[in-house]
């Protein structure tokens, strides 16, 4: 679709495809815009489900792959998948890191060895102890052996930091950390905690819209979004502001109406009438 | 109480936003905004098999109001009662529509009486409209004006079990409209 490679190199659009594998986690972090815990509903897409999306993806012409959660490596079928995107496109797997460990780890890294994979771990503060009381007990731990390990076996790593007002001394010392575990600067994130989710009533966070969230599409089990700060949970029901289909076979669908909203066009189909 | 969750205005999906930008746009579109991309179809499809056509609005209200109570769908009949009579019908004739007072004891018009006749079958189904009754019907509607009314009476029952199974709510303004007109609710 020619469109979607003049609205990624007009900055439209984003050149990346989310797809959001599911909606559990190990863990419950109080600021996780899904909601996510052990308990959520699951809401997994089949490795057949993100494999055709993926497909389709590069034949409209997006540029790079991402799979995001929940946690997908919850999912058994996720390290072999993301394996096969990734011979279809750039992917980066969004993970918190506290899974790859033991036989998942080393799966893993047979799996993604040589490709164009990176991983991106979640590390929120250089103290452990500080970390862990946000994301759950060891994760800091986890998540620093994990990156060793990917590091060490030629898999890029990414670290996203997910903190509001970090103070400047323990944001370096964060970096610091990063660097020492290989990660280039430009693959350390810091995001923003988003007033979604677990989040939701959390004043001081940054409420995610169409005005301040870019265009990245994203696909779940329940539909596609214009981001993946919009495939939120709040007190167990999917946010449905930044939905634009339901239906994400084919794939054309939800980037036409992706297009149309970033060009600012009327949905089509769109009649006037007066009934209620 | 709906059995689905009737989408607010903040909660609309960025496709379908226009439908919300005055507010409320009442259940059925509240509701099929959960898929966005059935909305602007189902609601243009809806728009014009109920909207303004070659047959006279009496006629259409008599069908739908007919059809959505031989149906028992409270949705439609509250809220096409309070439409019929703001469209001029009597009290006796919304009573006689809904079921309430037989037809024939309000409505003599041959041309009104094979029409509800016709309507009663389309409602209540199954099988093809017996031959008498397209007879009676052609008596007084041009061919294409049946085929305007047929669609007319299958998208009101469409609508009538699409707001039945999901209990649609009934506005309130219409119903206390109802109450003071004495009509209640349904009778089973």
């Amino acid at each position: 679709m020619i469109e979607v490679a003049q609205a990624i190199a007009g900055g439209r659009l984003s050149g990346r495809l989310w797809i959001v594998s599911n909606l559990d986690c190990n863990l419950a972090c109080a600021f996780c815009l899904t909601a996510s815990s052990p308990l959520a509903d699951r809401r997994a897409m089949t490795a057949d489900e993100m494999l055709r999306v993926a497909r389709e993806g590069r034949d409209l012409g997006f540029a790079a792959l991402g799979v995001t959660g929940g946690e997908p490596l919850l999912l058994p079928w996720v390290p072999e998948a993301v394996a096969e995107m990734a011979g279809l496109l750039p992917t980066v797997l969004l993970t918190n890191g506290t899974l790859l460990r033991g036989r998942r780890l080393e799966e893993a890294l047979r799996a993604w060895a040589g490709l164009p994979i990176a991983v991106q771990l979640s590390l929120d503060h250089p103290d452990p102890a500080t970390n862990d009381a946000g994301r759950g007990p060891g994760s800091h731990a986890s998540v620093v052996h994990a990156a060793r390990e990917l590091a060490l076996h030629g898999i890029r790593v990414r670290i996203a930091t997910t903190a509001a007002g970090l103070p400047p001394e323990e944001w370096e010392a964060l970096r610091r950390l990063a660097r020492d575990l290989g990660v280039a600067e430009a693959d350390h994130l810091l995001r923003p905690i988003a007033r979604r989710g677990r989040a939701a009533g959390l004043g001081s966070a940054i409420a995610p819209g169409l005005h301040n969230v870019p265009a990245e599409l994203a696909i779940t089990r329940d539909g596609a979004f214009w981001s993946t700060f919009g495939t939120t949970v709040r007190d167990g029901r999917l946010d449905t502001d930044l939905l634009l289909t339901r239906r994400t076979a084919p794939l054309s669908l939800p980037v036409r109406a992706m297009l149309d909203v970033a060009a600012g066009r009327p949905p089509r189909g769109k009649t006037a009438q007066g009934f209620r | 109480m709906p059995r689905v969750h009737l989408l607010a205005p903040h909660e609309a999906p960025l496709t379908v936003r226009d439908f919300f930008a005055e507010g409320d746009p009442g259940p059925i579109a509240a509701s099929l905004a959960q898929v966005p991309e059935l909305l602007g179809p189902a609601m243009a499809f809806v728009g014009a098999a109920l909207g303004p056509g070659a047959v006279d609005a009496r006629a259409r209200e008599m069908v739908v109001l007919r059809c959505s109570a031989v149906q028992r769908c409270r949705y439609c009949t509250q809220t096409h009662s309070a439409v019929a009579l703001d469209a001029g019908f009597s009290l006796d004739e919304v009573r006689a529509l809904r079921g309430e007072a037989p037809l024939e004891e309000i409505f003599s018009d041959p041309r009104d009486l094979a029409l509800l006749a016709w309507t009663d079958a389309m409602a209540t189904g199954p099988g093809q409209i017996a031959d008498g009754l397209h007879a009676a019907l052609a008596l007084h509607f041009a061919e294409h004006e049946i085929v305007e009314l047929a669609l007319l009476a299958s998208a009101t029952v469409m609508l009538n079990r699409y707001c039945s199974a999901l209990l649609l709510p009934v506005d309130e303004e219409h119903l206390r409209r109802l109450a003071r007109e004495c009509l209640g609710e349904l009778r089973d």
